[in-house]
């Protein structure tokens, strides 16, 4: 045995071998070195490109900030809540362009209430054009089922083609990240963002609705609608969220439906008879001051919503509406 | 000798050769597994929805002259949101598995349209849970069914695990009367066991209640969070309305320190104890704001009337509420 090895596998041999596996593994090594990757793939963003939504409020105006309009024919209601802040000329000037961000959350029939009203969408569009003179509008939302389902089954892509308004679909090359200045939640997340980039003002639309989680959704929790990615985590800290929106989205106007508002088993519904007739309809630059009217009609309190606090302390707006001087009429 | 070691390089070689074929098979799988990672360990949602089995084929019950519009669709408790958004927490914190929905738009008429919803919740007592809490006040009982109610647009019903919605997209004769045929269909052909009892519904007295009246809370009832697996029942006495609950515990040591617990919880929350009229019943009586709570134990149950107006009727009924759990209590003694 002895022998054999000793011929088979001499000196020189076994240094020549030895030499050669030790250039293998050093290759081997030096190619795993260059290939190795110690980074991963990319899952946040550079701070650079981070993204801040633009301010589209307009400057204030005492006495003209709510307006507060009883009656059954929403579009009638509507005018007239406009019309007492100062009429769409004052939020939406010639040759601008005007982003509409309604609640299209749900692949939901208007006769349910869990979407914005379709009627109303296509009212507003057609002030912005014959009145305010803008150059284009533009309707979005990322909604929570299947966007062009949610628009179709809504009527609100309908209606608001119908009015002249181009209809934009989330994809995700329109959604950017965005930290929230003094913000605990939105830090360095993904807002839809591509369809406001480079619009003149925004108005929110929005029905009064029951909220299994946040207790309502008004005009601020239509902002939910922005957020990208797996958003249902804020859902555990819902109150953080909805006043982070408010701080982070500065709308020109928001509207608030209130004429058949979703008492119960919101946000969905399902059942026309979760739904109670409250002919009202509010019109606001100020969304605190909006939803805290608005949960009136939910028979809520504001502190029954402690969103709005967390807001009007985060200077998002006032939940004392009645210091505001409310605009009130009614309409038919 | 020479021949041996021939053999042996050849051996050698055959071995070595195996062996790089070998890598080589391994070099060529980790290149092509690189391009499919699994992108959720990096915290990336994939944003695909799960494969999951459903009961039966849910388009198989397109109702006549209807058809299934679009293809069904399945969801977990990591993406429940993705379909009814703030309202998942209701469901997944009550058992929820999967919900499987499925559209139904009428061949004739495509304004007709409706979309079933069928949430697996795990156990008859989760799905009965949901269906109760979220009754509609404007419920109208369907009575061919243990746990079902209608509404002008919609069907609701609980069938052993599951939790069922039919939702028309108007308010239409043609499409409840489709919605009913799903419904007699899904009661007679999804299999649901023998997890269909639940002994408590039968445990309070049917005299004066109102029908549709029962809940189950499953957690915080009445905001005690001791308060688990609480059923409430309705009742119309002397012209008011007044909340019956029980709650069965593991034993009768169990149910008295609950009731201790929900009792410091009201007086700890402005309540001010009181007592009661009727001396028959072995119960506290709590002033809350000017409602009565009224709490006693029988066996294993906590029971007790919440907040009424009236603390007479409430003593009528909490008597006959002892009468009826004790029959239950000596049942459950006897086993």
């Amino acid at each position: 045995m002895t022998d054999q090895t000793s011929e088979n596998f001499g000196r020189r041999e076994f240094l020549s071998r030895a030499g050669k596996a030790g250039i293998s593994i050093a290759a081997a090594g030096t190619v795993s070195y260059l290939l190795y990757d110690n980074k991963g793939p990319k899952t946040g963003i550079d701070t650079e490109e981070l993204v801040t939504l633009p301010d589209f409020s307009i400057p204030y105006q005492q006495g003209q900030t709510i307006s507060i309009v009883k009656g059954p024919d929403r579009v009638e209601t509507l005018k007239k809540a406009i019309e007492l802040l100062g009429g769409i000329e004052r939020f939406v000037k010639p040759g601008e362009i005007v982003a509409i961000k309604p609640n299209v959350a749900f692949a939901s029939p208007p006769m349910l209430g869990a979407t914005a009203n379709p009627e109303l969408i296509a009212e507003v569009v057609k002030l912005c054009y014959s009145r305010g003179g803008a150059k284009k509008v533009v309707v979005t939302d990322n909604p929570i089922n299947e966007p062009a389902s949610c628009f179709t089954l809504s009527g609100i892509g309908k209606a608001a083609s119908a009015a002249g308004a181009k209809v934009v679909f989330p994809k995700n090359h329109l959604f950017k990240h965005t930290t929230l200045a003094g913000g605990r939640l939105i830090k360095n997340w993904p807002i839809f963002f591509g369809p406001f980039e480079k619009v003149d003002k925004l108005i929110g639309i929005a029905p009064v609705k029951d909220h299994h989680r946040s207790g309502a959704s008004m005009t601020m929790k239509n902002w939910y609608g922005l957020l990208g990615g797996r958003r249902n985590i804020f859902h555990q800290d819902i109150n953080t969220i909805i006043a982070e929106l408010a701080m982070m989205v500065k709308p020109t106007l928001v509207i608030l439906d209130g004429t058949e508002v979703m008492m119960t088993n919101g946000p969905t519904g399902g059942s026309v008879s979760d739904l109670r007739r409250a002919n009202t309809l509010i019109a606001s630059t100020d969304c605190v001051a909006a939803d805290s009217y608005g949960c009136g009609l939910l028979d809520l309190t504001v502190p029954d919503l402690p969103y709005l606090a967390k807001a009007e302390k985060a200077g998002a707006g006032t939940t004392n509406y009645e210091s505001l001087k409310p605009i009130f009429a009614t309409v038919g | 000798m020479g021949s041996v070691r021939r053999r042996s390089k050849r051996l050698e070689s055959a071995i070595s050769i195996c062996l790089l074929v070998i890598l080589m098979v391994i070099g060529v799988g980790v290149f092509l597994r690189q391009f499919d990672y699994d992108i959720s360990r990096f915290g990336i949602d994939t944003a695909v929805a799960p494969q999951l089995e459903i009961p039966f084929d849910l388009g198989s019950l397109a109702p006549a002259g209807f058809e299934t519009l679009s293809a069904g669709q399945t969801y977990t408790t990591e993406n429940l949101y993705e379909k009814i958004d703030g309202k998942a927490p209701l469901y997944t914190e009550s058992g929820f598995e999967k919900l499987f929905t499925r559209r139904f738009v009428s061949k004739d008429d495509e304004s007709l349209l409706m979309e079933l919803y069928v949430f697996d919740m795990d156990a008859a007592k989760n799905a009965f849970s949901v269906y109760s809490v979220q009754r509609r006040a404007e419920a109208k009982d369907l009575p061919a069914f243990a746990f079902a109610y209608r509404t002008s647009n919609a069907i609701y019903l609980a069938h052993g695990k599951y939790y069922i919605e039919l939702v028309g997209f108007s308010e239409s004769d043609e499409l409840l009367k489709a919605m009913a045929e799903i419904a007699k269909r899904i009661r007679s052909e999804l299999a649901v066991g023998d997890d269909i009892e639940i002994a408590e519904l039968s445990l309070f007295p049917s005299e004066n209640s109102v029908p549709g009246g029962i809940k189950l809370y499953l957690s915080n009832a009445f905001g005690f969070e001791g308060l688990t697996d609480t059923f409430t029942a309705r009742y119309k006495i002397d012209g008011e309305t007044i909340t019956a609950f029980l709650s069965k515990r593991v034993n009768s040591n169990d149910a008295q320190l609950t009731a201790e617990s929900y009792y410091n919880f009201l007086i700890d929350n402005g309540g001010v104890a009181k007592p009661t009229a009727n001396k028959t019943i072995k119960a506290k009586a709590v002033d809350f704001y000017g409602t009565t709570e009224i709490i006693f134990v029988v066996g294993p149950f906590v029971s007790g009337i919440h907040e009424a107006e009236n603390q007479q009727a409430a003593e009528k009924l909490a008597e006959k509420l002892i009468s009826k759990l004790g029959e239950a209590a000596k049942a459950v003694k006897d086993d």
